[in-house]
This record gives structure tokens, sequence and C-alpha cells, in this order.
């Protein structure tokens, strides 16, 4: 099933068995959601688990908050994960706090359709994982796969804590994949080989996993066979196996959709440099989008989003160091 | 604010998150007066607003530290309250706020910095990576980055530094294939499990792309551990492997030019200028790395200092007795051997003082002088495998034991492969052991960059002519050592070569245990 | 809808009618002494360097918070802010935890994580205030949407100052609130000055209740020093949202009788309006009152007055014996576990 099919046949999974878990955002319900993620929930669940709430991200996130105080599991969807900034003063001051300050757990989830590579524009492109990842109390999840996101979204809601959901939309209809029919869950903060390999790893995530699984093919042809490691989670994220895969290839690149500075690559790069500066044949690389809001035009956004020629480079320049 | 079982502070209260003093404007209350609890006692002003302290305690006041007018921190102690009845004595100084730590409550956060819980960094286990090697030594001639090739062979990127570290391998001895000629963690991998390839190759071009690059340093010496038995000549444990040739693990090498191809003097010998043809009755046996390395270096070694050996007797009898009366209490207080190697490497390091050209260098046009030692010693490695040469550093700040401490140390630790990269290069003076089969003499390769190497040889009981009570000779059995120093004579001369050696016997001969 | 201004309360009948009975309204009496005994002690603790951080008080709106803390149900939640340390006393919350809270100690409601008012206890249904004001007014609106959802006959209680009402987050709970005829009421606590800032730079109309109408329910407006009349008016707010009726803006107006915290004077603020709310003390007022009405006399107050004292003092000295925190607690802080999703107020 496509990637979009797995989040709703999650969603749908969840509802069906848990009746505390409700979808609450706009035009969620009547309309099943911008992207359809919610198509025919409410005619199954009923407008009262599939709320249409008014123009309101602060309400719908902080309404979430108040329901799982009271023991639901609402998943609150933004409409574009651009909008979350509307929310952003809830989530980090009082979603992301409260368990530290009042011991009562926030399990909610936020859905949000992130990314670009389709003339979205400014507004309704942007990946803005890194400045939440920086807030403790958030949870960070950005699958890459149908199967991933399936069981990914399953963890996130049995999760008690707040989960940030990044569900790559550019990834909605173009990715297929092998996907279980039953319930399951992926773990967080266990990082997948997308693509083995030992003269380099690729520490990616999101949409940026096929971008660099296509760029290794690539190199492979010259001999040079990068790992691709989709971390799927950022926080938390699987430094484990990254440092052992930096170990392992003592070459590293670290790929992201986000801009550049101050992305979450920066982390894990400055991880890889405190914790295996030993194990390292070159410096480790970054390919990020440039520090600049996301643009419109086609030719300018293909400029801005990381493609395969842009991985291909940073490989080659890799593997000649 | 503390209350030491009868008596309580008062302080300076904190009126609002951003305050940080306050100044006392009024005091209420005189010393000797009594003071209810809760009751006012002084009135203060601060940045946000002015309000009086009401008392903590019941009773009478004290002390009073702080004068009307001041201005102290918050948490400073402004006054004492003691029980009532007690007896008061005049106020001292009062305008000596004691400068009190902050009371915990007065703290406007209520946590700690979680220190210990943030996951702190942990420095990658084995510390310190090498810097890059051109950066800091420039040893004979060269300037710092070969300036023909390019920059990129003479870093050394953390990876390679610690295999190269690990397998006491020089990494300037290996082919580099990365950016500039840079050695590859690939490159270094290979080189490691490939057999020599000169041998190899048929082709009369010999032009063994292989050949190292190498440079330079290359510690000559030989011989097995560096132990000579007290008397009687015996192979010191760990035998094995003969003579010759160690490669040296000395960090870069500075300059040498890079490489492969053609030039360079020194490829590797004879195999590569030779068509690899057999005459029955011959076998061929491939060259290690290892092999290459030490074939390089001696190479390069002869060709680069002007090598000149001098050598002297030393009468041991003083340094047996010490090491009879040292050992016990030398291995149960410290778990230490004491060794001749010991006191011979803390007699060189005094005597090298006097002697900076004997642990100089020539770099370029400059002799280079230094306040410190770092003393080499030439270790085998077991199995025949080779030798490797463990740097003990600043041997200047360490006595007797701590000599004794760090040369079992870093042995062990050459002999297990866990060096750190430091402890392999930027040697300054070389003591080696070619005695320790019985030989009493020898003329050990330099390791280059240093100037000079310090042969040891076997402790052997003769006859010996020496002074008895009233001054005549007479025949006496003593245990006899030689050393040799191999020079380099561009820089140290005969004369001195002879006087360091001089000096060193005298101290041997006329150890004094207070002094050293 | 208009806004309605609210009657005080007259008799003891009126009060019966209204579902308090003599015992009750004693204890009205004691929560507010309690209340105000509280915040004076911790005024001189504040004072003495026992109180880290900043002091808020809420002197002046006793009545208020008691009020509304009487008349919330027992299975009913709130999110009380600072000038409503009546309420936590109303519900329940042990006098000691209260200064072991203000003073940072282990045994505080938020084990030193959090300062002064920002506590609660959640088994009791009150949910910890946030400094970014109407922060928690989202989060009781999404309380009610649990109810209205699961179908509970549960309340959600929502506080907003006049000052905070300025922000997005208050439009946004009423607005959602309104259209989903949510049980919640929304009590606005009036105090007419937003640390330096009069009423008439905080809003522009005449009562906050007035906006009550753009939500599509009823606004009302009480003189929230009178205890008894905002009991009233909350009992039927509460009762009304209970029985499906949606939400009510509650604004009860009263006087900030100290400055924003105790590092502030409140110069500001003229002394005429300190003067004249000063004639309105709400436990004067209720003092007063329960003498008239219902038969108070001297004896029954002073023991009142006594037992307030002796927890109080209690309470003091239990708090101080309280540790403080220890930091290496604070590792397993920010995340939770599956195990503590099973707590009782999760339900």
């Amino acid at each position: 099933m496509t990637y979009i099919q797995a989040i709703s046949d999650a969603l749908r999974l969840e509802m069906r068995r848990d009746p505390r878990v409700f979808l609450l955002g706009e035009d969620v319900g009547v309309y099943g959601g911008a992207f359809k993620v919610s198509l025919g929930f409410q005619e199954e669940f009923g407008p009262w688990r599939v709320i249409d709430t008014p123009l309101s991200e602060t309400a719908i996130v902080g309404g979430a908050t108040g329901a799982a105080l009271m023991g639901l599991r609402p998943v609150a969807e933004m409409q574009f994960a651009d909008f979350i900034s509307c929310a952003w003063d809830h989530l980090v001051t009082v979603a992301a706090k409260q368990f530290f300050r009042g011991q009562t757990p926030i399990p909610i989830v936020v859905r949000l359709p992130s990314g670009g590579g389709f003339s979205g524009g400014p507004f309704h492109s942007q990946n803005p994982e890194s400045s939440f990842a920086h807030i403790p109390g958030l949870k960070i999840v950005c699958p890459a796969t149908p199967h991933d996101a399936k069981g990914l979204l399953a963890a996130s809601i049995e999760d008690p804590n707040p989960v940030l959901f990044f569900e790559h939309k550019h990834l909605y209809r173009r990715i297929k994949g092998e996907v279980p029919e039953d319930r399951y869950t992926v773990p967080f903060g266990y990082a997948n080989v997308h693509r083995p390999g030992d003269d380099a790893t690729i520490v990616t995530w999101g949409a940026m996993v096929h971008t660099a699984t296509e760029a290794a093919g690539e190199l492979a042809k010259e001999g040079f066979e990068a790992e691709v490691l989709d971390l799927r989670t950022l926080i938390p994220w699987d430094e484990e196996r990254v440092l052992e895969g930096v170990q392992r290839c003592s070459k590293v690149l670290v790929l992201h959709e986000d801009t550049r500075t101050g992305g979450f690559g920066a982390e894990i790069a400055a991880t890889i440099a405190e914790e295996a500066f030993e194990h390292l044949d070159a410096p480790v690389m970054r390919v990020a989008a440039p520090d600049m809001p996301v643009p419109f035009s086609p030719p300018l956004e293909k400029a801005f989003i990381p493609q395969v020629e842009d991985v291909v480079t940073a490989l080659r320049q890799l593997a000649a160091y | 604010m503390v209350s030491t079982g009868t008596q309580t502070e008062v302080v300076m209260p904190q009126m609002g998150v951003s305050v940080s003093e306050g100044t006392v404007t009024k005091w209420l209350k005189q010393v000797g007066e009594p003071i209810g609890r809760d009751e006012p006692l002084l009135e203060i002003s601060t940045d946000k607003v002015d309000t009086e302290v009401p008392s903590p305690a019941e009773g009478v006041v004290a002390q009073i530290l702080v004068a009307e007018g001041e201005t102290v921190e918050v948490g400073t102690v402004l006054a004492v309250i003691a029980p009532a009845g007690s007896v008061v004595s005049e106020p001292a100084d009062e305008p000596e706020p004691e400068a009190a730590s902050e009371p915990e409550p007065a703290q406007p956060e209520p946590a700690p910095e979680p220190e210990p819980l943030a996951a702190a960094a942990q420095p990658a286990p084995v510390a310190t990576e090498p810097p890059p090697p051109a950066a800091n030594e420039t040893p004979a001639g060269a300037p710092e980055a070969p300036a023909p090739s390019g920059n990129g062979k003479t870093f050394i990127s953390p990876v390679v530094a610690r295999i190269a570290a690990e397998h006491g391998v020089d990494p300037a001895a290996v082919p580099g294939t990365g950016t500039g000629g840079r050695v590859t963690k690939k490159d270094i991998l290979s080189y490691l499990q490939s057999p020599a390839p000169a041998a190899a190759p048929p082709p009369a071009t010999a032009e063994p792309a292989v050949a190292p690059a190498a440079p330079e340093p290359a510690v000559a010496p030989v011989a097995p551990e560096p132990e000579p038995e007290p008397v009687a000549a015996e192979p010191a444990p760990v035998a094995a492997a003969a003579p010759p040739v160690v490669p040296v693990p000395t960090r870069a090498a500075p300059s040498p030019p890079p490489v492969p191809a053609a030039p360079a003097p020194v490829s590797v010998p004879a195999a590569a200028e030779q068509p690899a043809v057999l005459v029955p009755g011959e076998m061929f046996e491939p060259m290690t790395a290892m092999r290459r390395g030490i074939a390089e270096h001696m190479r390069r070694s002869l060709d680069t200092s002007a090598h000149v050996t001098s050598a002297i007797e030393v009468d041991m009898s003083r340094v047996v007795a010490l090491r009879r009366k040292l050992k016990p209490e030398f291995e149960a207080n410290h778990g230490v051997n004491v060794t001749y190697l010991a006191f011979i490497a803390r007699g060189v390091v005094e005597t090298l003082k006097d002697y900076p050209w004997i642990n100089g260098e020539i770099r370029g046009e400059q002799i280079v002088t230094r306040g410190y030692v770092n003393l080499g010693f030439a270790v085998e490695l077991a199995d025949g495998k080779g030798l490797i040469v463990p740097v003990l550093r600043n041997a200047e700040t360490l006595n007797l034991l701590g000599i004794a401490k760090g040369v079992a140390d870093i042995a062990q630790r050459a002999r297990d492969k866990k060096l750190l990269p430091d402890e392999v290069q930027g040697g300054t003076f070389t003591i080696t052991n070619p005695g320790g089969y019985g030989t009493f003499h020898g003329t050990p390769v330099i390791s280059q960059p240093q100037a000079a190497i310090l042969g040891t040889y076997a402790v052997v009981k003769r006859p010996w002519v020496v002074q008895d009570e009233m001054g005549q000779d007479v025949i006496a059995i003593r245990p006899m050592m030689n050393l040799t120093l191999t020079y380099d004579h561009r820089l140290v001369d005969g004369a001195l070569a002879g006087r360091f050696l001089r000096d060193l016997r005298e101290r041997l001969e006329t150890w004094d245990e207070a002094v050293y | 809808m208009a806004v309605r201004e609210a009657e005080p309360v007259g008799s003891l009948q009126e009060v019966k009618e209204a579902g308090l009975d003599r015992e009750d309204l004693l204890a009205i009496y004691r929560h507010m002494l309690m209340t105000r005994a509280i915040e004076e002690r911790g005024h001189i603790l504040y004072k003495q360097g026992k109180i880290p951080g900043s002091f808020y008080t809420g002197r002046g709106n006793e009545g208020t918070a008691v009020g509304i803390g009487t008349a919330m149900g027992p299975n009913d939640v709130g999110t009380p802010l600072q000038r409503d340390l009546g309420v936590h006393i109303t519900r329940g919350l042990e006098p000691w935890r209260i200064f072991a809270q203000y003073m940072g100690r282990e045994d505080g409601p938020t084990r030193g994580r959090d300062g002064n008012v920002h506590m609660a206890a959640p088994e009791l249904g009150l949910h910890p205030m946030v400094s970014h004001l109407p922060a928690m007014l989202p989060v009781a609106t999404g309380m009610a949407l649990a109810f209205k959802i699961r179908g509970d006959r549960r309340v959600a209680v929502g506080w907003f100052g006049e000052g905070a009402a300025a922000r997005g987050d208050a439009h946004e709970s009423m607005n959602m609130a309104g259209v989903r005829q949510l049980p919640i009421v929304y009590v606005c606590d009036n105090n007419q000055w937003a640390y330096s800032t009069p009423t008439y730079l905080s809003y522009p109309v005449e009562h906050i209740a007035d906006r009550a109408a753009a939500y599509g329910f009823e606004g009302v407006v009480v003189d929230g020093t009178d205890v008894l009349a905002v009991y009233r008016e909350a009992r039927r707010a509460i009762e009304k949202a209970r029985e499906g009726g949606g939400p009510t803006l509650l604004e009860c107006v009263t006087l900030r009788m100290e400055g924003h915290a105790v590092h502030d004077d409140a110069f500001y603020v003229p002394k005429e309006m300190f003067e004249q709310w000063a004639a309105h003390d709400p436990i004067e007022r209720y003092r007063s009152w329960l003498q008239d009405h219902a038969g108070m006399n001297d004896d029954e107050e002073s023991d009142i007055t006594a037992a307030v004292k002796r927890i109080l003092s209690e309470a003091l000295d239990r708090a101080d014996q309280s540790p403080m925190p220890d930091p290496a607690s604070l590792a397993a802080s920010v995340f939770a576990s599956p195990e503590d999703l099973d707590t009782p107020h999760h339900k």
C-alpha cells in the first residue's frame, strides 16, 4: 500500500481497538482531511470521534492536551506541518513540560504533513522538526516508508508523551511498500538500514531516505558502497547504531531536507565528532537545504531541496577524500 | 538562614527574581534589644520595592553586621538573634557584612544544573589524537608540507593514526590513495594485510608503485627486551627475533616526499631492483609490511646522519649492589621490577642535561635543543614480529622509581599493542640493548630525526684493575658493561660524545642514591 | 445575550436554596481565613529568604476563589491561577504541601520542579497553571471536550485574568467551546490591574463578560468580594453546563489588594482605590454576614480562628521538615513511561 494508506490504516486500526482514540483538526471530518487521510472515518466513528474544529491551532493542540489529561488519546492533525508554529507556544510551554512539573503524562499525537517538492511555497513545505527536537519533553517521529509509517503511528498513539509525527506529504502517494495487515508497532530510537554498505554511512530520515538510496545506487556503480541509515525517529535517535556505522565505515554523510543551520543534522554531526573522532577517515559531511524559506517556483525549489545529484556529488567527495 | 542551635541569622532576602542586592535603610532594633518572632527588625530597599524584614526568631539582637545605608548581596547575613536571656557583647565592627553564601532557599533556581545527568560528552575512548604531523615536526630539511606533492600526504586522519599506533606502523610508509596522496583507512588496512608486493611482480620496470614512501624516522636499534640481566650474559627474556631494525611508528614523517614512483632514493631494497628469478635451491619469502618499513628506515637513516660510534666500559658494581638492595622494596611497595636499564636511563637523562646537542636535532639549517627528554626504548615484539620504540615522555621529571615504572608500563603496552599515538612519536633520544644475547659491542642505527642512540651490552664479570685501600693496584672481579654512543657527526663531535660517555660512566659508578 | 449583573446574596434562606447549610457556611469562612493566613505567612517567609524566586498572592480574591471552589462538584476539574489559592484550599490541598511547594521542597506537588502557585493536585481535579497566561485555557477546554465526547456529567472550570484575556488562547478556547457547547465555565478574575496595566489599557469594552455574546453564550458580572454571590452564580453556571447548557463566562470583579508580586509595591494604584476596596474586604464582609444572618458568635469565631492558626503552624513545621529535592532525580523526570499513565486522574 502507499505511505498515506498505511497512515490511514494505522489510525483506523487504533480507533477501532481503543475507544479513547479520537481525531481532531481542520477539515478532518466531513472532508476526510485535506489529504484524505481520514476519508470515511466520520462515517465509521461518528462526529464526536472525528471532530472538525475551528481554525484554531492552539485550541486544537491545547484541547488535545486537556482531553489527554482526562484519559482520552487524541490525535490532532495540523493541516500542514508549517501551521504548527501557531501552536508552538502550547506545545513548548504546556505539553512538553507538564510531566516534568506535574507528573501528569500528556499522551497526545500531533500529525504533521511536512516537506516540499511540489511548489508548495514557503508556508506549505517546511520540515520544522529541529526547533521541537530542541525542547525537552517532546518526541519526534519521521517515518520514510509505509511499513514504518503504520507501525510508528501506532507506537506514537501508545506513547505516554507528546509525539510530533511528521508525515512527509511528498511521499504520501509516491512511495509504496509491503505492509502487514495486522496492528504492529515500530519502537522509537531504532534506526533502519535502508540500504547496506561499508564504505560510508548516510544518516538521514523522511523523504531524503529515498534520495539517498538513489544516490548510493549511483556510487555503487563506481565501486563505492554507501549504507543508507534511516533514523525513523529523531527524539529519541539511534545514536548507538549511527556510531557503529561510523566506526565501520569511517566516512559519514548526514542528510536532511530541513535547512542547514541548526538543523538536526548538526546535533548528529556534533555527537559523531565527540564520540567517534578516532574512527573518522574524513570530516563529517552534511547535505541540507540552504538557509532560506522554501521557494515556490520549480527551478528554485529544485535548487533548494537536496537532489540526488547533490548527494551523489557529496558521496564522491567523501569517497575521494 | 541558619539557626545554629541557639542563634539565628537574619539574611538579606531576594525581593524579586532579578534582584541581586538590597540596602539596609533602617534598623528598627539595636543590639541588646529583645525582638519577637515575625516582629519587624529592619527596613530594606531594593530595585523593586522597599519593605521591612520580620525577625525569623524570638530572642535578643546579638549582632548587627550591616550598617544603615550599606548595600549587600542577597543572602548576606545582616544580623544574629540569640535566645532570650543571652548575654550580648558590644557590637563589634559593624560594617563587615559577611559574605555568606546565599542560603539555598534564596536561590531563584530550584534545581541546580543537572550536570551529572546531562549526557556529558565522553571523549572518545583512548585519548589524544595525533595532530597533523606536518604541523609539528619538520625533521631534517623538509619544510613542513612536502611542497612538491601537496599537503594531503602529510595529513593523517584520526582513524589512520589510531590503526597505525595499534600496529606500530609508520603511516608515512604506507602508500596513499586519498586526496593529495593521503593515506586512507583502506590504504593502511590493506598495507597491514598485504605481503610484499615488490617481490611479486616480475616485470623489470621495477616500479613497485608500492614503494612505501617513507620516511624517516626509523629507529634502528635492535634488540630484544631492554633488560640486561645482571652478570652472565643471559639472553633477555623474549627472545626471538633478531636484530635489526624496527619500523618506527613515529608520527609523521614530515616531509618525505610523497612518493611512489620513481624518485626517492631508497626504494625497497633489492627485491624491487632485481628480477624475481629463482635459482634451483632457492625459495622466495615475502617481505612483511613491517620488514619493508624497517628496510626503508635503516637505509634512510644511514643516508641522513654521519654515523660514528664511541664506546666506554663501565664498572657496574655500585649499580649491582644498589639494585640488589632496592629490588625487593620496589617490587613489594610499587609492584615494579627495577632493571639495569632503569638505572642507565636515569643516568642518561641526568647527563643529557649537560649535553643538549646529544638530545637535539638538525632541522633545516638550525640546531634544535629542548628542555625535556622524551626517551625512546627499543622493545622487541613477540614472535619476531619486529621492534617498536615506545617513548617515555618528559623523562627528566622522573626519578629512578618513576622511570622504572614508566619503562615497565610502556614496554608492556607495546607488546599488548595498546600504545597511544603520542607514545610512539616525539622521541628525542633512544636507548637500545643489542647486548641481550651476550654481545659486548655494536653500532646501532640512529632513530631519525634524533642525534644519537645509546647501546647497552651484556654485563660480564671481568678481572679489573682497581686501587686498594693503600692506593695500590690490585685485580678485582667487577661486573663490567660496555656502553656505546652512536651519534650523528654532523652535529656531535667525537670529543663531545666522549665527554658524555665519561660523565655517564661517572654517574653509574658513583651512583648517589640520595640524588637519583 | 446581554450581560447580567448579579445581585448580592441576602438571607440564609436564599443561601439554603443555593444548596449550602450552616456547616458549609462556616467551612467557607474557614477556607477564606486559611487562604489569607497562608498567603500572609508566605509574605513573611519570602522576606526571610525561605521562599526562592517570586511570591504571588491573591489578597482580595478569597471570595471569588473559595466561592467557585465550593460550587465545583467533586468530580469537576479546573485550572486555577495565582490569585486562586482559595480553590486549592477548598478542594482539599493540604496547607503543609502548599508551603513545601513555595519553599521548593521535595514534598511539594511539583517536587521542586516548578515554583510558587504553579501547583495543583490532579487527584483533586486541579491542574497546575503556566506562566504564559492563559495557556491552560485551551487545556480546560480540552477537558470539557473529553467530557462531551464521553458523555460524562462533569464540568471543567478555566480561569483567566482580565489582562490575559487579550491573548489568542482565550479567544480560541471560548470560540471552540461555544461552537461545541462544551461543559465549561470560564472564570475571569478581574482584579482591575494586570501588573501595572489598568483595565482601560487592557480591553476597550466595559466588561470582559461582554465578549461572551460573541462566543454564543451568557456572560455574568458579579461582585467578587461577595463570596456567596460568587458561589451562587458559579453554581448556576456549573450546573447549567452539567445539564448540557453550554459554557458561561463569569467575570468576578475585585481589586488586587497587593502588588503583582511581593516585590511590587503597586505604587501605580491610586490610594483611593485601595481605600475604597479595603472597605469591601471579602473576609470582613462575610464575617459580618455570618454574624448577622447565620448567628455566628464570638466563641465559634475564635474557635475557627484558633483552628486555622494551629493548622498553619503545624503545616509550617511539617513543610520545613521536607527535604530539598535531590538533583539525581532529575534525569528521570522529562519523559513519561507507560506505567505513569495508570494514575487516577487519567480517567
